[in-house]
């Protein structure tokens, strides 16, 4: 199972890579937009998890969803918020906005384990 | 020593003064033989006959009115009688008379000769309407002639005294006149002077009263006086004021002419000039009366042919009519006012007309025009409008309330009602702007109503409402404009603060929820690396993993800290001014402590990272924790807000100050943000979408500190270029 992961600080971006590939997937990490844009194209995906807040980068989260959500290869790719944006209305904002799941920071692994090992059956 | 009775009676026979003696009902008791004179001799004299029986008529009350007010403590003096003899007609004795035991003593001497002047001045006054009266200020008995009771229309019986006397004056001129007897009785002062009296029948008359004292031992004794109607003359005076205005009226550029009117014949006479000024033929002379009226305007014929009939019935040869005249034979009509003088025949019946027709057309129609204006500046006044100004459409001022024209005889030292001003040269400087291009606007018929600022001559600000509202006379034309300003500063100031609270209420709340959400968004961030690693941690089980997440774990606690203490600095912001503590420092140390503090940030960023000192050394009295702290935020935001290029950070020094310099090539400030950057929780970014780490009130902080310890900090910066960070801090507090 192949899931991109877009962040842009460094050490949440080790962490996650290495808790996901301790359950068996394989990681990707992005980040800058563009990169996450480049490796969209370029390698089949089973699941992307972005961050929001993407720092200095030229796009946010929010409108990187936006790109993603017109790439043919990513019709049926599932696109979850993982953010430290965690004030009431957060969520519905972000699901609003067309991610298929919110977590938000810190995040709550055992939910997240749980989610990507669903979709990682229907994969099979 | 006492007369015997012998003694006095051959005095009484021999002496050449009148005696007499009488009872209290004004009977004869007893009397000389000198009195026989004026007792009929001829005729028995009887005991007990009424004295008033042997005085003229006309002085028979005035004797009954002596013998009804004697008294012992009231003895009278010096009254004048008359009484008829044959064949020499009146002698005149003048009277004292004294009251003892119930008799009254009479003696006087006879003044017929000194008499005979005062009785020639009695019938010319009969003929001349003028009047003598006296007085007599030991008694305070006034006494007037018959004359001086024609002049005031009075019944000549009626008891005259001082004050009633003065009660036919008007009441604001008595204590005028009154002083006048207190200064003719106490200082020997003549008097003449001019005064309206009100008739007892009320009409009224121009007196003229002369009075002169009479001394006797240096003490005045009694006052002469004379008083005469002169009404005629007075009326015919103010007439001649009257007529000489006109002239000076005509004089003055008013138009006018003169016609001749015969009024029997009907037939009207007319100068040059008033052929010229109402378009008569100029080859003719005269018109008749009827093709005259025929100019009249409809609507005045028939009052002015009332008022023409009028004048011609009264007595009074003062003639005055108005009514508008056909203007040169088109559809425009002036008005006109006649002053004239009617002259009769023997018979009393007026035969000629002289007039003097006046064009008053300018006058009237200014005149009713101000009456409707000031009808509508009076509603205007009542509904609060601070300052009031009608113009003409030369902008000339032509009415203003009182508090303007205050206003404008201060600052400008002239009365616009008094001489025409234009109002543009007496307006305060910064109204000018407004007013031409308002005043045009409202010239072409439409009102003009807006709102402005002005600075006052005392340097406040003062907010205006102006209004321009045209008034058109009947044709529909604009005739003048109604220029009003309202003081609404008040108003607009509690409007602008109310304004201004709410936004920064707003603004209040915004930066509320920002807080939140920032610290929030901070603190969660290395939360999740700290929670996570932990995770990990517990799971892991190689020793160089473990160190390296270890490691990963102190880099996000520093993160966290960091976050927490700019939350208690915020606590601090309103507090520090405090505790300041002042030392000595060496600025070059300072600021390379403050660098090497951010070395490994900038090198994992692979940033270029460059430190110039100052050859110079510089020191500073100053809070070094302030300025520490300071220089550590300008240059956390350099490097968090710079992706690639390079930092650098420069001390400079002249005699004056130290300046500090942080410079980087980042990602910029835009122009319009500059100013907000210093302000608490302020990320350019914010309501966009939050880009960029940072709680946000590092430079606010910044800012606050170095201000309080005298200096400054500048941003210069260019979006995409990068940000320039000057701090001057003065080598002296």
């Amino acid at each position: 199972m192949n899931i991109l992961y877009v962040e842009d600080n460094r050490i949440n971006a080790i962490v996650m890579e290495k808790m996901l590939t301790g359950i068996g997937t394989d990681v990707a990490i992005a980040e800058t937009p563009l990169k996450a844009l480049k490796i969209a194209n370029e390698k089949p995906l089973d699941l992307i998890l972005v961050d929001i807040n993407l720092g200095l980068n030229q796009m946010d989260g929010c409108e990187l969803l936006q790109r993603f959500k017109k790439m043919d290869l990513l019709q049926n790719i599932p696109i979850f918020a993982v953010t430290a944006y965690a004030m009431p209305g957060d969520e519905q904002r972000f699901l609003n906005l067309g991610f298929d799941d919110y977590f938000s920071k810190p995040v709550n692994f055992d939910r997240l384990i749980r989610t990507i090992e669903n979709i990682r059956t229907k994969l099979v | 020593m006492a007369f015997t009775i012998d003694q006095i009676s051959v005095l009484t026979e021999r002496t050449q003064l009148f005696l007499v003696i009488l009872n209290k009902e004004g009977e004869i008791v007893n009397c000389n033989s000198k009195c026989n004179i004026i007792l009929k001799s001829s005729q028995a004299i009887e005991k007990y006959d009424k004295i008033y029986k042997y005085v003229i008529d006309e002085d028979k009350s005035r004797f009954q009115k002596v013998i009804n007010t004697i008294s012992e403590d009231n003895p009278i003096l010096y009254e004048t009688f008359g009484f008829p003899i044959t064949p020499e007609g009146i002698i005149t004795l003048k009277l004292e008379f004294i009251l003892k035991n119930d008799l009254i003593y009479a003696t006087g001497i006879d003044i017929t000769t000194e008499n005979k002047e005062h009785r020639a001045l009695e019938v010319i006054s009969k003929l001349t309407k003028t009047g003598a009266w006296n007085y007599n200020p030991l008694n305070e008995r006034m006494y007037w002639s018959e004359g001086c009771y024609r002049i005031h229309e009075l019944d000549p019986n009626t008891p005259m005294t001082k004050n009633l006397s003065l009660s036919f004056f008007p009441e604001n001129s008595r204590t005028r006149i009154e002083n006048y007897f207190e200064c003719i009785t106490k200082n020997n002062q003549s008097y003449t002077f001019v005064e309206k009296i009100s008739t007892a029948k009320g009409s009224e008359k121009w007196v003229k009263v002369k009075a002169k004292p009479i001394m006797y031992q240096d003490e005045v004794v009694f006052v002469n006086g004379t008083m005469a109607d002169i009404t005629d003359r007075y009326n015919y005076i103010e007439e001649l004021k009257y007529n000489e205005e006109t002239k000076n009226l005509a004089l003055k550029g008013i138009k006018s002419g003169l016609f001749d009117h015969h009024l029997p014949k009907n037939i009207v006479f007319y100068s040059e000039d008033l052929k010229k000024m109402i378009g008569l033929p100029l080859d003719k002379d005269f018109i008749p009366e009827e093709e005259f009226r025929k100019l009249i305007h409809p609507e005045d014929v028939d009052e002015a042919l009332q008022r023409h009939q009028s004048n011609l019935r009264s007595q009074n040869p003062y003639y005055f009519n108005h009514y508008r005249l056909n203007h040169l034979g088109e559809e425009d009509y002036r008005y006109y006012e006649v002053y004239g003088y009617i002259t009769y025949d023997k018979y009393q019946n007026p035969k000629r007309l002289i007039g003097n027709l006046i064009d008053v057309d300018e006058k009237t129609k200014n005149k009713k025009l101000l009456k409707e204006s000031k009808k509508n500046l009076q509603a205007m006044i009542n509904n609060g409008f601070a300052y009031i100004l009608l113009l003409n459409t030369k902008g000339e001022i032509l009415m203003a309330d009182d508090l303007s024209i205050k206003i404008i005889k201060k600052n400008y030292d002239v009365d616009p009602i008094a001489k025409k001003s234009k109002f543009i040269d007496v307006m305060p400087l910064n109204f000018k702007d407004t007013f031409t291009k308002d005043f045009e606007t409202a010239l072409e018929g439409k009102s003009v109503r807006k709102e402005f600022e002005r600075i006052t001559l005392n340097g406040t600000t003062q907010w205006l409402e102006s209004k321009y509202t045209p008034i058109e006379d009947e044709e529909g034309k604009v005739s003048s404009v109604l220029a009003s300003f309202l003081d609404v500063t008040e108003t607009k100031i509690a409007e602008l603060a109310i304004k201004e609270a709410h936004l920064k209420e707003q603004e209040l709340g915004k930066l509320k929820t920002n807080i939140l959400s920032n610290f929030s968004h901070e603190i969660r961030t290395p939360l999740n690396g700290i929670m996570t690693i932990t995770k990990l941690l517990l799971k892991e089980e190689d020793v160089e993993e473990r160190k390296k997440l270890l490691n990963l774990l102190s880099e996000s606690e520093d993160r966290l800290l960091h976050t927490l203490d700019n939350l208690s600095n915020l606590r601090d912001l309103e507090s520090i001014e405090h505790h300041v503590a002042l030392y000595t420092i060496d600025v070059n140390y300072l600021v390379s402590k403050c660098f090497n503090k951010y070395k490994k940030e900038a090198f994992s960023k692979n940033l270029s990272y460059e430190l110039m000192l100052d050859t110079n050394s510089p020191s500073l009295k100053t809070d070094q924790e302030f300025l520490k702290i300071s220089i550590s935020h300008i240059i956390h935001n350099a490097i968090k807000y710079t992706n690639d290029g390079k930092i650098e950070i420069k001390v400079e020094s002249d005699e004056n100050n130290v300046y500090i310099t942080i410079r980087d090539t980042g990602i910029g400030i835009k122009q319009e943000n500059l100013n907000a950057i210093f302000e608490p929780f302020v990320q350019e970014s914010i309501g966009l979408s939050r880009k960029y780490e940072g709680t946000g009130i590092g430079l606010s902080l910044a800012k606050r500190y170095i201000e309080v310890l005298g200096g400054n900090i500048n941003a210069k910066s260019k979006s995409g270029k990068g940000t320039d960070f000057k701090i001057i801090i003065p080598k002296s507090l």
